[in-house]
C-alpha cells in the first residue's frame, strides 16, 4: 500500500488534504531538502508576483523593490511559525518533531506557490476586467494552503479538531512574540556594535594623539 | 592587443572631441542659463526629481527702475486686458500703472474725485482690480475700511463701498477689504481678513449680498471629536465649547474667460482648499478630488529642508493655467487647467529670479500662452519678470493641445519634451495617449508603462491583445489542436507501454511456477 517515490508522496499530500499527512506520517515519508526548497520557491514566488506581474496588475512600482521584505515574509515567517508551532506544541503533548513540522508545513505551501506562478502567467493575458479569474485563483491558492496547513499541524501532533485550533492561534501569538525578541534583539545588537565601534574610534583617535 | 590599443586610442580621440564641444558648448550659453536654485519637478510617487526649467528669471523692476521713488511693502499686482499692470504701492498708499514691458509708469494714482467733488486719498490700500468689461478700477482701500469703484478716465469715484450695515454682516466686525474682483455680473467679492465665512459678495449696486466660496473644514480626528460631543453636549455647554471654524482664504483671482473664480489659503494649518476652483454657486469644483496637490508635497523640498507651503497668491492665465505664489519658499507652482503640475520656479535669496522669505505677495502673468509671469515681492520692493523658455513653450504647447483631446497632434510636442527632459511624467502619458488614439497599441503600452500609469497601460493592452487574437487565431486554435492530440496520443502511448511492463512483471512469477 502506498508505495510511493518522494515526489509523488508530494504529490499526494497536496491533493488529499485530509488523510495526504496522515499517510505521509503513516510511511514515515518527506524530505527536509524539499522544504527547504519549497521556501525557496515561496521567496521566489513572492518576488515573482510583484516584479513579473503583467503591468496591468503590477501592485508595485519598480523604482521601490527592496529584497528584504520578501525574504521576511517567506523564510523568516516560515521559521518563526515553525519555531513557534514547536514550542507551544511540545507543551501541548504534540507528536511533531521540529523536521516533521517544518516539512509538512511546507508541503502545505505548494498549492499558494503554484497559485501565485499562475497568477504571474494570468496576469500576462488578462485585463483588469477579468481580474476575477486573478482574484479566485489567488484564494484558491490560499484556501487550499490553509486547509493543507491545518490538516498538516493536525497530522503531525495528532490532534483533534479542537485542539488543532487551539494550536494554530497560540502558534500565531509564539510568532508575534518571537518576531518581537527577534526585533528586540536586532535593536540591541546594533547598539551593542555601535558602542564597540565607538570605543574603537576612541582608542583609534587616543592612540594616534 | 593590437585591437585593444587601437580601442583605447579611439576612446581617447572620442573623449577629446567631447571636451571640446562641451566647452564649446559652454561659450555659446547664455549668461542666465544657471538659474539661482534647483529645478525640480515631481514624478507620480511624490519625489523630487531634478527638471528643465520653463521660466527663466530676465530682470527685476524696482521703484527706481520705473522712475519714481523706491516700492514700499506693495502688496497686489494685477495686469488688465490690455496688458497694462497695476501696482498697489501700499505703504506710499498709491497705485502705479505701468506700460505692458515694464519699463515706465503711465498713471500714478493716489487721490480721486468724489462724486460731490471732493478728493480723497487711499490709506494702505491692498488689493486692485480692473474690469475687462467696463473698464472701471476696483481698489481695496484697506485703512479707510472701504472698497472704491474708480473710472480711470477721470479718476473719478463711481462707488464707494464700506462696511455693510445688513444684519447679515456681524456689526461687531471691521470692514478692511484686503482683495478685490468682480465677476462677469458685475458683483463685487471683497476679502476681508477677519471672517471665515469667504469673500463679502455685493450687487451691481453695492448692496451686501452675503458671503461667498467659504473653505470647509478638515474633517480630522480632533473635529469629528467635537462633532461627537456637541451632539451629546447641552445647549449651555456648546457655548463653551471651542467650535471648529475653517480657514479663510486670503486671495482670489477670476477666470473672466469662464466665470470660475480661485481662492488661495495661506494658513499653514490646514491641508484642505488650499486651491479652490469656485463655480457661481459657490460650490468648490476641486473638493471632491483628493488627488489635487498644491505646493511642495510632504513638506520637503529637493535639496531636504523642511518647510510648510504657503500660497499667499493665485493667477489663471489666459491659458487657464493656475499659477501659485507660495511665500514660504518664493516658490512659483504652475498648474495646467486640470491642476496637474508644469513647473516649479523661483527660491528664497537676493539674486533675480529668488525672494525674500516669507515676502513673495502677488502674481501675474502675461501672454496667450503664458509666455511671462510677474512676481511681486513686498520686501524688495520689486517685480520679478520671469520669461518661458523653449522648454517651457513646448511644454505648454503640448499640454493645451493634450488637454484639448487634440492627442495625436500633441505627440510631436511631447517627444521634444522627452528628448529634453526624459523625466517629464506627464510626457510619456501625453505620448501614450497619442499611440492609443493611432492604433499604435504595443507603443501605447511602453509608453504607459514608462510613465507608471497601469490604468492607461491595461487600456492599451486590451485593444492590442483582441488584435492579437484577431490576427493569429487560426493559428492559436490550430496549435491548442495539435497540441491536444499529441497529449492524448503520448498518454495512450505510454499507458500501453506501462501496461505492457505490468503484464511481463505479473506474468514473468507465474512463468516460473509452471
Amino acid at each position: 500500500m502506498l508505495d510511493l517515490t518522494q515526489p509523488q508522496f508530494v504529490k499526494h499530500a497536496v491533493f488529499h488534504p485530509f488523510e495526504g499527512f496522515e499517510d505521509l506520517r503513516w510511511k514515515k515519508a518527506g524530505k527536509l531538502s524539499y522544504s527547504v526548497l519549497i521556501v525557496f520557491a515561496l521567496f521566489v514566488a513572492l518576488i515573482a508576483y510583484d516584479r513579473w506581474c503583467g503591468f496591468q496588475f503590477r501592485p508595485l512600482p519598480d523604482s521601490m523593490f527592496s529584497v528584504v521584505p520578501y525574504i521576511m515574509r517567506s523564510v523568516v515567517y516560515f521559521l518563526a511559525w515553525v519555531l513557534g508551532n514547536w514550542s507551544v506544541c511540545t507543551l501541548l503533548d504534540g507528536e511533531g518533531t521540529m523536521k516533521n513540522i517544518c516539512i509538512y508545513s511546507s508541503y502545505a505551501l505548494i498549492p499558494y506557490i503554484v497559485s501565485t506562478f499562475v497568477n504571474v502567467v494570468l496576469s500576462h493575458i488578462l485585463i483588469r476586467d477579468e481580474g476575477v479569474f486573478f482574484t479566485s485563483v489567488y484564494y484558491i491558492g490560499l484556501i487550499w494552503t490553509g486547509m493543507l496547513l491545518f490538516s498538516a499541524i493536525k497530522a503531525v501532533h495528532q490532534y483533534t479538531f479542537t485542539k488543532t485550533v487551539i494550536a494554530i492561534v497560540l502558534t500565531l501569538i509564539a510568532m508575534l512574540i518571537i518576531l518581537f525578541l527577534a526585533v528586540l534583539m536586532l535593536s540591541l545588537f546594533q547598539k551593542v556594535y555601535v558602542f564597540i565601534y565607538s570605543i574603537y574610534t576612541e582608542i583609534l583617535y587616543r592612540v594616534r594623539v | 592587443m593590437r585591437s585593444f590599443v587601437k580601442k583605447h586610442l579611439l576612446r581617447q580621440i572620442a573623449s577629446a572631441g567631447l571636451c571640446v564641444l562641451m566647452t564649446a558648448s559652454a561659450l555659446a550659453s547664455p549668461v542666465h542659463a544657471n538659474e539661482p536654485y534647483d529645478v525640480y519637478n515631481y514624478n507620480y510617487l511624490g519625489e523630487a526629481v531634478p527638471s528643465q526649467a520653463g521660466y527663466l528669471a530676465e530682470r527685476a523692476v524696482s521703484g527706481l527702475d520705473l522712475g519714481t521713488t523706491a516700492l514700499k511693502s506693495p502688496s497686489d499686482l494685477y495686469k488688465d486686458a490690455d496688458d497694462h499692470f497695476y501696482i498697489v504701492d501700499s505703504g506710499n498708499n498709491r497705485i502705479l500703472k505701468v506700460n505692458p514691458d515694464f519699463t515706465e509708469i503711465i498713471a500714478e494714482l493716489t487721490t480721486f474725485t468724489m462724486p460731490d467733488g471732493s478728493k480723497t486719498s487711499l490709506k494702505n490700500p491692498k488689493g486692485v482690480y480692473v474690469s475687462p468689461d467696463t473698464g472701471l478700477l476696483y481698489i481695496a482701500d484697506n485703512e479707510n475700511g472701504r472698497a472704491l469703484i474708480v473710472d480711470p478716465a477721470d479718476n473719478t469715484v463711481k462707488m464707494e463701498i464700506s462696511k455693510p450695515a445688513s444684519a447679515v454682516y456681524d456689526q461687531q466686525l471691521t470692514f478692511l477689504p484686503q482683495k478685490i474682483l468682480c465677476d462677469n455680473a458685475g458683483n463685487i467679492y471683497i476679502v476681508l481678513n477677519n471672517t471665515t465665512k469667504g469673500a463679502a459678495m455685493f450687487d451691481r449696486n453695492g448692496e451686501f449680498i452675503g458671503y461667498y466660496g467659504a473653505n470647509s473644514v478638515a474633517a480630522t480626528a480632533e473635529v469629528i471629536a467635537n462633532h461627537f460631543w456637541n451632539a451629546i453636549a447641552s445647549e449651555e455647554e456648546k457655548r463653551r465649547r471651542a467650535r471648529s471654524t475653517p480657514t479663510a482664504f486670503d486671495n482670489f483671482d477670476i477666470d473672466t474667460e469662464k466665470g470660475f473664480i480661485y481662492t488661495s489659503t495661506s494658513s499653514g494649518s490646514t491641508n484642505t482648499d488650499i486651491v479652490k476652483k469656485v463655480n457661481p454657486e459657490g460650490h468648490n469644483l476641486f473638493g471632491h478630488m483628493s488627488n489635487y496637490t498644491w505646493g511642495d508635497l510632504f513638506s520637503t523640498w529637493y535639496s531636504g529642508v523642511s518647510y510648510k507651503t504657503k500660497i499667499v497668491d493665485i493667477d489663471i492665465g489666459d491659458d487657464g493655467s493656475i499659477n501659485c505664489l507660495d511665500s514660504t519658499t518664493g516658490r512659483v507652482f504652475q498648474y495646467d487647467e486640470e491642476a496637474d503640475l508644469l513647473f516649479i520656479m523661483g527660491a528664497t535669496g537676493d539674486m533675480v529670479g529668488t525672494f525674500n522669505a516669507g515676502s513673495a505677495a502677488a502674481i501675474e502673468t502675461k501672454g496667450a500662452n503664458c509666455e511671462s509671469i510677474y512676481v511681486l515681492d513686498s520686501g524688495k520692493g520689486t517685480i520679478t519678470i520671469f520669461e518661458q523658455t523653449v522648454f517651457g513653450e513646448i511644454v505648454h504647447d503640448a499640454t493645451a493641445l493634450y488637454n484639448g483631446g487634440y492627442y495625436e497632434e500633441a505627440l510631436e510636442p511631447w517627444l521634444e519634451v522627452l528628448k529634453r527632459d526624459g523625466n517629464y511624467r506627464r510626457a510619456y502619458l501625453g505620448i501614450a495617449s497619442a499611440y492609443y488614439n493611432m492604433g499604435q497599441y504595443k507603443d501605447a503600452m511602453e509608453y504607459a508603462k514608462k510613465a507608471d500609469a497601469s490604468g492607461r497601460y491595461n487600456k492599451a493592452f486590451e485593444r492590442y491583445r483582441s488584435e492579437f487574437l484577431k490576427a493569429n487565431l487560426t493559428w492559436i486554435l490550430i496549435a491548442v489542436v495539435v497540441l491536444w492530440i499529441l497529449w492524448r496520443v503520448g498518454s495512450s502511448y505510454l499507458k500501453k507501454r506501462r501496461n505492457k511492463a505490468l503484464h511481463t512483471a505479473s506474468s514473468a512469477p507465474a512463468d516460473s511456477q509452471e
